[in-house]
């Protein structure tokens, strides 16, 4: 029990802590609110119960990292039963009452703050160790940095982690003291019982003092952090719950429009992006996972998401008076990201995916493009003749319109015209399965397939244009309006049910960003469609393939709309044996095409396309096939095999083609031949 | 009197460019096919020493500090008043930089008929027919030339060159520069060089391009060697550059520079799409490649499936003398 | 002050393109227009020029497409200051230099400007390039093949590209028309939405004009190259070969 002054004492310092801390939160709370938009309650209250589930089983944690993830789960339980123990914990300072040494639910209760305690210490250790010890995290040296982070995060880290080593270690110990007072051991506190061996020989106002300063440490303490605490990365504690609940249900492929203020667009300037983007940044607790799987990052090139949440906490943390007061902050490339950074993202979303706290660091460097395109900032010149090419004829080839069915008048019959006459299906081709040579034969082939199936379909010939999915990706919202109109104009014209296209940014697009222009069809990936056929017995196999492949999951197939069985289901029907890559299914990586980067290729030192071939080629040397399902997909990788001295070793081949050669169809008899003869 | 065809000459640092004695060599052969005579006009500063060597009846002479280097407005200046004089059937300039700020200025000013970006000019059936380039080469107009003077542009590298050696001496006629040339508005007229030190890739007449067919760094010796002989600078397609075997600005293609040069002499490069994007426009499209099957062979005008060291070894010992 | 420069639609040689049946002229109906390209590298190094001398850019051309607005209205989001466009009764046929150059001198005499700049050369410039006839029209002093100008004590000083790397460095006296090669950067992006606020805020005054001179070319007949189609394949030794192609680069004067 403590002393009167002791209390007077407590009270003082809790209301001046707790005062201080309103201060800040109120600051915080209104910065954050100068980001666009406002939440929706109504998310709130219909998340708010599933979503804490999910973060009491640690889920999002868990996507990487297990052993990490443990330590973490260990503190974080014990923090949650902490909130009880502190309570219970100030009550017993001032009034003498205590759970030691009873039964029933006081002793489940000790149980379970006495593991707690050692789970959190061992956690906190771990964690610690690993931060300072390991050191691993690291930025490559083009990441841009705002100077306070440098030694900013590694004494955040430091004053956090030193926070709660002691704050839970006090606690702990200060049960053991209060167990050697009473002379005898509490069952119900195992471990504490054990350190409270360590008094024994200590005297009784040895041990008072001691229970009182350990008392102190514990919840004075927390006093003390308190006013800090919107300053540090702990309040992750609040803000990451906050952002996993009130996030939108809404598609990771659906982009909401940009922010438009008089003649500008997107965010130049920290308070033009979202209210959620804002507190993205107290969210973040810089693990780092994100530049983990940025293979911007993992190609050496100047972008971190993590380094971009961080540099906005950092901008904000200093700043946060001016900010939350109205004050305008400066440009974001000055604070948050360079501009190589903005124009080296792939807008993969493996950042997204994996973010534990559900930040989205990709949604920031998409606007900082929709400012800077906006506001006529010099674009790379290939992107540039790449968007001069898609307004004047509707694909980033530079081709005259009436060129983009070329391709079919090569195959042995006519496909129907769409918009002359019904069909069940519109192919949506897409410009690369459309005018790239390479892909062109992939294309037939699809076109073969879907006819010696009886598939009732149709194209939109030269009024289809590219769907607009990476073009609204760079920033070029105008132009990605622009294609849409032409489309659903097109579109208008075709009596149809469904769509199936060929290409998974196609599909994006039209799946998840054309309902909001009032697109209203089902939209199909064409292996889906060839999965259908394959299991339905219409496409039958005349001869099993048996060769060894791997299979790579398009980003904006597989991660962004979690199609990742029809595939697989292809490969397994034609009798291959598939070997999946470590990375696949909704964490595969990226092949560096995406987000308008295959217009751009800056090169960079190492690709992340030759960094996938590697990864295929460790699956064994006997790995005939680099199988793929998008067309981007197979101009990357392509390339990249060569550039990586595995051609002839590993084919980077389109799943069609080994359809095509698994059923027999003619007319592709040149693929047929190198991979039958290979069956053999 | 014989009908006169006129060419004007065009020269630089001191010599007269090849394609003076394509028009001259063109102004010839039709002056042969109707008993025309071929007039030079040379104007300039201290070149009178040049009309000799200029294959031509006769040359006329205009000298003046302001058509030194055959600016613009004293050039189309100076032709007119002579054109405007003389009256002859056809005035036959250079599409060149300096000739193209003349033709069209000297026709303009006397309303007289021109035809440009001649590439051939022929008598069909009795009438003589100009055939110029146009719409990017994609189409070819015939125009019938008719018997009022007429001035005609004409591309450099279309007709074959006239013998270095005149026939006989042509007579030299030497005129007055016109009193307009002491009130110009042009002023300051220079030249300059280049500077030596990086290669423009998008400004060379002549590339040499290697691909990964060269196999290794080394022998890009080999390809220095070939493009020095001919006059051509070293360009490679991306692996190469990726490398780091040659710089960025070397780099033919989609995410590399995009050029037009008058030779592309691709050696060991297959033709993806994306190379073949930025060369495509190139003139003169020859590619050496192992495989008969590389798609280089569709968009070469000459190719020849062999290997390209055995080639390029062949190529240097003529050239290399 | 103001700077003109004078955009004009062009067929897009990226099409296929086909020949009337009167063997005159392009299919018309068949055809689909852009803004000839150096004429954006004009506009551009107007642009350039005015954002350092505070000119104002007039953006002026002939309507004989019916699709001209598109290319002004870019123009003026790009950020010229004026657009006018001259109609008439010419749309859909093939408009000569010099018919063009006489219906753009008077309203660009009017306009008084310091600087035209035009593209150096257009596709179908069958009888010559307009910067030299709009200039012997006008009396200005002019150059073309222009890749640097910048404007310097009254005058212009230019540089003109000759070749192989070589220039030609001028100044000329105020007002002079330039054709322009390259301007000293890449045109410019606009966004398309910019354009399309442009299309609703600003609008292109016309003027109409009247034909006098017959617009027909001389007379023409056009045709298609012959096809070079797939690579001639030169067979043979080594040796062979590099003869072969020696004499090839010979007879094209490239050795
Ligand atoms: C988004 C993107 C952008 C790209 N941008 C570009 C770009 O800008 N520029 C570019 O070039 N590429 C670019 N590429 C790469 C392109 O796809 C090709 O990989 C590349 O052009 C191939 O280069 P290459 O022809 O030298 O090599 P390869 O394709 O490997 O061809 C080598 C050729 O050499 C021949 N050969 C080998 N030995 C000999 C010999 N002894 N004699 C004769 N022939 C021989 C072979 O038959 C083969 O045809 C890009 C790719 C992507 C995906």
């Amino acid at each position: 029990m403590l002393t009167t002054p002791e209390r007077i004492a407590f009270v003082l310092v809790a209301l001046l802590s707790l005062l201080l801390t309103a201060h800040g939160v109120s600051r915080l709370v209104r910065a954050i609110g100068r980001g666009q938009g406002r939440p929706r309650w109504s998310t709130f209250l219909r998340r708010v119960v599933p979503v804490s589930f999910e973060i009491l089983l640690q889920r999002p944690i868990f996507r990487a990292r297990p052993l990490v993830s443990l330590l973490h789960a260990g503190v974080f339980f014990a923090f949650v039963f902490y909130g009880l123990v502190n309570v219970l914990d100030v009550a017993e300072g001032f009034t003498g009452f205590s759970t030691l040494h009873r039964g029933g639910i006081a002793a489940a209760y000790n149980v379970v703050a006495d593991l707690l305690s050692v789970a959190a210490l061992v956690g906190i250790l771990g964690l610690l160790v690993r931060r300072f010890g390991l050191r691993p995290f690291r930025f490559n040296d083009r990441v841009f940095l705002l100077p306070s982070v440098h030694f900013g995060i590694a004494r955040d880290s430091a004053i956090v982690g030193g926070f709660i080593l002691l704050h839970v270690g006090s606690r702990w110990i200060g049960q053991a003291v209060r167990i050697a007072e009473s002379g005898r051991p509490d069952w119900s506190q195992p471990t504490a019982s054990l350190v409270a061996t360590l008094f024994s020989s200590w005297s009784d106002t040895a041990l008072a003092a001691a229970s009182h300063i350990t008392w102190w440490l514990a919840l004075g303490l927390i006093l003390a952090f308190l006013p800090y605490f919107p300053y540090s990365k702990h309040i992750h504690l609040f803000m990451a719950p906050l952002n996993l609940i009130l996030r939108e249900e809404s598609p990771l492929g659906r982009l909401e429009p940009p922010v438009t203020g008089d003649g500008t667009m997107g965010a130049e300037r920290l308070e033009q992006l979202r209210w959620y983007q804002l507190l993205d940044a107290y969210a973040c607790i810089m693990c780092n996972r994100c530049q983990d799987v940025c293979p911007a990052h993992g190609t050496g090139r100047a972008l971190s998401p993590a380094a971009l949440e961080i540099n906005k906490r950092y901008y904000l943390n200093r700043n946060l008076s001016a900010f939350a007061g109205g004050a305008s902050s400066p440009p974001l490339l000055e604070i948050a990201a360079s501009k190589e950074a903005v124009w080296a993202c792939t807008t993969c979303a493996a950042c997204v995916r994996i973010c534990p706290v559900g930040n989205r660091p990709m949604l920031d460097l998409i606007d900082m493009r929709h400012a800077l395109v906006s506001r006529g900032d010099p674009i790379d010149p290939n992107l540039q003749a790449a968007l001069e090419s898609l307004a004047r004829y509707g694909n980033s080839f530079g081709k005259p319109a009436r060129q983009r069915a070329r391709w079919a008048k090569e195959l042995p019959f006519p496909i129907k015209d769409a918009r002359k006459e019904p069909v069940e299906y519109v192919w949506f081709v897409g410009d690369f399965a459309s005018f790239d040579p390479r892909m062109q034969e992939n294309t037939k082939t699809v076109a073969q397939l879907f006819h010696a199936a009886g598939v009732d379909f149709g194209i939109l010939y030269e009024d289809e244009r590219n769907a607009g999915n990476d073009v609204r990706r760079v920033g070029e919202e105008g132009l990605f309006e622009l294609l849409v109109e032409h489309n659903l104009a097109a579109l208008e014209k075709a009596q149809f049910r469904a769509i199936v296209t060929t290409d998974p940014h196609t599909y994006n697009a039209l799946k998840n960003e054309y309902p909001a222009y009032g697109l209203r069809v089902p939209v199909y990936h064409y292996t889906e469609i060839l999965a259908d056929l394959l299991e339905r017995g219409v496409l039958r196999v005349q001869q099993p393939l048996a060769a060894a492949v791997t299979y790579h999951d398009p980003c904006y197939l597989g991660r962004y709309n979690r199609i990742t069985g029809a595939p697989r289901r292809i490969i397994r029907a034609l009798g291959l044996e598939l070997r999946e890559m470590p990375r696949h299914g909704a964490n595969t990586y990226c092949c560096g095409a995406g987000g308008g980067q295959i217009w751009m290729d800056s090169g960079g030192q190492e690709r992340p396309s030759e960094q996938r071939i590697r990864e295929a080629v460790g699956l064994g040397d006997d790995l005939r096939y680099f199988v793929v399902s998008c067309p981007k997909d197979m101009a990357m990788y392509s390339d990249a095999v060569k550039t990586t001295g595995y051609e002839g070793r590993l084919t980077v081949i389109d799943v069609a083609r080994l359809v095509a050669t698994a059923v027999g169809i003619d007319g592709v008899a040149r693929e047929s031949v190198s991979v039958e003869s290979e069956a053999r | 009197m014989a009908q006169r065809i006129v060419v004007l000459v065009e020269h630089l640092y001191g010599e007269p460019t090849d394609v003076t004695f394509e028009l001259l060599g063109l102004a010839r052969r039709i002056a042969d096919s109707d008993g025309a005579i071929v007039e030079a006009v040379l104007l300039g500063e201290g070149v009178r020493h040049l009309a000799e060597t200029l294959p031509a009846e006769r040359v006329i002479l205009v000298e003046h500090p302001a058509l030194r280097y055959l600016a613009p407005e004293a050039t189309a200046i100076t032709v007119t008043g002579l054109l405007r004089t003389d009256a002859p059937r056809l005035a036959l300039l250079p599409n060149t930089s300096l000739g193209m700020d003349v033709a069209a200025w000297v026709a303009s000013a006397l309303d007289w008929p021109l035809v440009a970006y001649c590439q051939a000019l022929e008598r069909r059936e009795g009438q003589l027919v100009a055939t110029a380039q146009l719409f990017g080469g994609k189409i070819l107009a015939d125009v019938a030339v008719g018997t009022s003077p007429t001035v005609i542009s004409v591309l450099a590298g279309a007709f074959a060159a006239a013998a270095l050696e005149p026939a006989a001496p042509g007579t030299i006629e030497v005129r007055e520069p016109p009193a307009e040339l002491a009130a110009l508005r042009t002023h300051a007229a220079s030249l300059e060089r280049p500077a030596a030190a990086d290669v423009d890739i998008t400004r060379a007449e002549k590339i040499v391009a290697v691909g990964r067919g060269i196999e290794s760094k080394d022998n890009l010796e080999l390809a220095e060697e070939l493009a020095q002989a001919l006059g051509a600078v070293v360009a490679a397609s991306r692996p190469l550059v990726d490398a780091g075997w040659l710089p960025r600005s070397r780099q033919v293609g989609k995410s590399g520079l995009k050029v037009k040069p008058k030779l592309y002499l691709a050696l060991g490069i297959s033709g993806a799409p994306e190379h073949l994007e930025g060369m495509k426009d190139a003139e003169l499209i020859i590619a050496i490649n192992k495989d008969p099957k590389a798609p280089i062979f569709g968009v070469a005008d000459y190719g020849a499936v062999a290997d390209l060291f055995d080639v390029v070894e062949a190529l240097l010992e003529r050239l290399g003398g | 002050m103001t700077i003109v420069v004078v955009m004009e639609q062009v067929p897009d040689v990226a099409e296929e393109l086909a020949i009337a049946p009167s063997g005159t002229d392009l299919d018309r109906d068949a055809i689909s227009y852009v803004v000839n390209e150096y004429d954006e590298h004009a506009l551009e190094e107007a642009l350039l020029l005015a954002e350092t001398s505070g000119d104002e850019v007039v953006a002026i051309g002939i309507d004989a497409t019916g699709e001209l607005d598109q290319a002004l209205y870019t123009a003026l989001a790009k950020g010229a200051q004026r657009a006018i466009k001259l109609t008439g009764d010419f749309e859909g046929t093939w408009l000569s230099t010099r018919t063009a150059a006489r219906l753009l001198a008077p309203v660009i005499e009017e306009l008084a400007p310091r600087l035209v700049l035009v593209g150096v050369q257009a596709p179908d410039d069958l009888d010559g390039q307009l910067a030299p006839t709009l200039a012997a029209l006008l009396g200005w002093p002019h150059a073309s093949v222009v890749v640097g100008s910048e404007l310097v004590n009254g005058m212009v000083r230019v540089r003109k590209e000759l070749w192989g790397g070589i220039t030609m460095l001028l100044e000329l006296a105020l007002p002079a028309v330039l054709g322009i090669q390259a301007a000293r950067q890449a045109p410019r992006y606009v966004p398309v939405s910019r354009v399309r606020q442009v299309m609703r805020e600003a609008s292109i005054e016309v003027r109409d004009v009247e034909v006098t001179s017959d617009l027909a070319p001389v007379p023409v007949r056009l045709r298609f190259p012959e096809e070079t189609g797939q690579a001639e394949l030169l067979t043979g030794s080594a040796s062979e070969i590099a003869d072969r192609l020696i004499e090839l680069l010979r007879a094209r004067g490239l050795l």
